[in-house]
C-alpha cells in the first residue's frame, strides 16, 4: 500500500485589500471541518507578507494527510456535504482566483506510483 | 458497435436470481451480454449490472421490446443507464478473475467544449498508469435514463477486484490529477451530480475491439 505523505495545497490570489479577511474566514470557517476530516494544517503563507489595502496577496495554505488512503477517506467525507461547495461560493468576494493541487515529496513519487 | 448499459435497482424482497435469469434469456440475441449481480462496494450502482453490445441499431431493436418489458416489472424500483457508440481498447488479455466496472457521470451543463475535451483526455490517462486495467472504453452518451441525463460512460475491465480497489484508487494519477474534475472543492470541478459507480464479475471479455 502507498505510504507517502500527501499534501493538499490551496493557492489563493485574494482580491485587493481582502487577504486578512480571507485568512480569517479560512481559519475560522474552513479549517475546523478540514481537521475533522483528517487533514493537518502545515502552514498558511502570505505573499508578500504585508496586509495590502489596495493590492492582491497570494495566500498559500498547505495541508497534509498521512497517505493516499487517508486522502480518499477525507474526500469521501467532504464530497456529499453541500456545505463545503457553498463555503467556497460564499467567500468568492474575497478571491480573485484560486487553485487546489495535490502533491507529494519528490522522494516519495516513485513509491507512490508503484501500485 | 452500439452499447447499452443498465444499472438495475431491485425493490425490497425482489427475486434477484429470477430477474437475472429473465434478463439473460431476453438478451441472448445481443452480440455480447454481461448480466451479473453487482459486487459489494458499488455506489449508486444498483443490484444488477447489464451491459449489452450490438452490431447495429436493428439488432438492438430486436432485443428491445422483451428486454424493456422485463426491466419494467414491479420488482425493479429504479434504473440508471445509457446507450452509446463505444470504441473499446484492450491492453492485456482477459483474466479469470476479471471485474468489469462502469462509471456513469454527467458533466455540468454549459461546460465549454475545450474543457470537456481536456477532461476526456485526462480520463484516458488512467489506463496508461494503472496496469490493472486490462481494457477500457470512454464514450459520450447518445441517450440516457435514470437520475440525471448522463453524458459519459467510462468502463474498464480490471484484472481482479483488487486492481479496482487498490492500484486504481491509489495511483497518484487518480487522486492527485484526474479527481479534480469530480471534487467540489476544486475550481476545475465539472462533475457535480452524484455518479454511478458499479462493478461485477466479468466471466468473458466485455471490452474487446472488433
Amino acid at each position: 500500500m502507498s505510504s507517502g505523505e500527501v499534501y493538499v495545497v490551496d493557492r489563493v490570489i485574494t482580491r485587493p485589500g481582502r487577504a486578512k479577511e480571507f485568512v480569517d474566514a479560512y481559519l475560522s470557517g474552513y479549517a475546523p471541518g478540514a481537521v475533522d476530516r483528517g487533514m493537518t494544517l502545515r502552514n498558511v503563507l502570505v505573499s508578500p507578507p504585508i496586509w495590502f489595502t489596495d493590492r492582491s496577496n497570494v495566500v498559500t495554505i498547505t495541508w497534509t494527510l498521512p497517505n493516499p488512503r487517508a486522502w480518499w477517506e477525507m474526500t469521501w467525507r467532504s464530497r456529499p456535504d453541500p456545505a463545503l461547495g457553498q463555503w467556497w461560493t460564499g467567500i468568492a468576494d474575497l478571491v480573485e482566483e484560486r487553485t487546489r493541487t495535490v502533491a507529494a515529496a519528490a522522494g516519495d513519487v516513485d513509491a507512490l506510483c508503484d501500485v | 458497435m452500439f452499447d447499452l448499459t443498465r444499472l438495475i435497482h431491485l425493490s425490497s424482497g425482489a427475486d434477484r436470481d429470477g430477474v437475472l435469469n429473465e434478463i439473460r434469456t431476453v438478451t441472448a440475441g445481443a452480440e455480447h451480454a454481461l448480466v451479473q449481480p453487482t459486487l459489494p462496494g458499488v455506489r449508486n450502482g444498483g443490484d444488477i449490472l447489464v451491459h449489452l453490445r450490438f452490431d447495429n441499431f436493428d439488432q438492438r431493436a430486436s432485443v428491445a421490446a422483451e428486454f424493456d418489458s422485463v426491466i419494467s416489472s414491479p420488482g425493479i424500483r429504479h434504473i440508471d443507464g445509457a446507450e452509446y457508440l463505444g470504441t473499446p481498447h484492450r491492453g492485456a488479455p482477459h483474466s479469470a478473475d476479471a471485474v468489469y466496472r462502469t462509471l456513469l457521470l454527467r458533466i455540468a451543463p454549459g461546460t465549454q467544449d475545450d474543457t470537456v475535451a481536456q477532461f476526456e483526455e485526462d480520463l484516458r490517462l488512467l489506463p496508461r498508469f494503472v496496469p490493472a486495467i486490462n481494457a477500457w472504453q470512454l464514450s459520450r452518451v447518445e441517450s440516457a435514463v435514470g437520475s440525471v441525463p448522463w453524458t459519459h460512460v467510462f468502463e474498464q475491465e480490471f484484472a481482479s477486484l483488487d486492481g479496482l480497489t487498490g492500484p486504481y484508487l491509489m495511483h497518484p494519477v487518480h487522486w492527485a490529477f484526474v479527481d479534480r474534475w469530480f471534487d467540489p472543492e476544486c475550481p476545475e470541478v465539472i462533475v457535480r451530480d452524484r455518479v454511478c459507480h458499479s462493478f461485477c464479475r466479468c466471466p468473458s471479455p466485455v471490452l474487446s475491439p472488433g
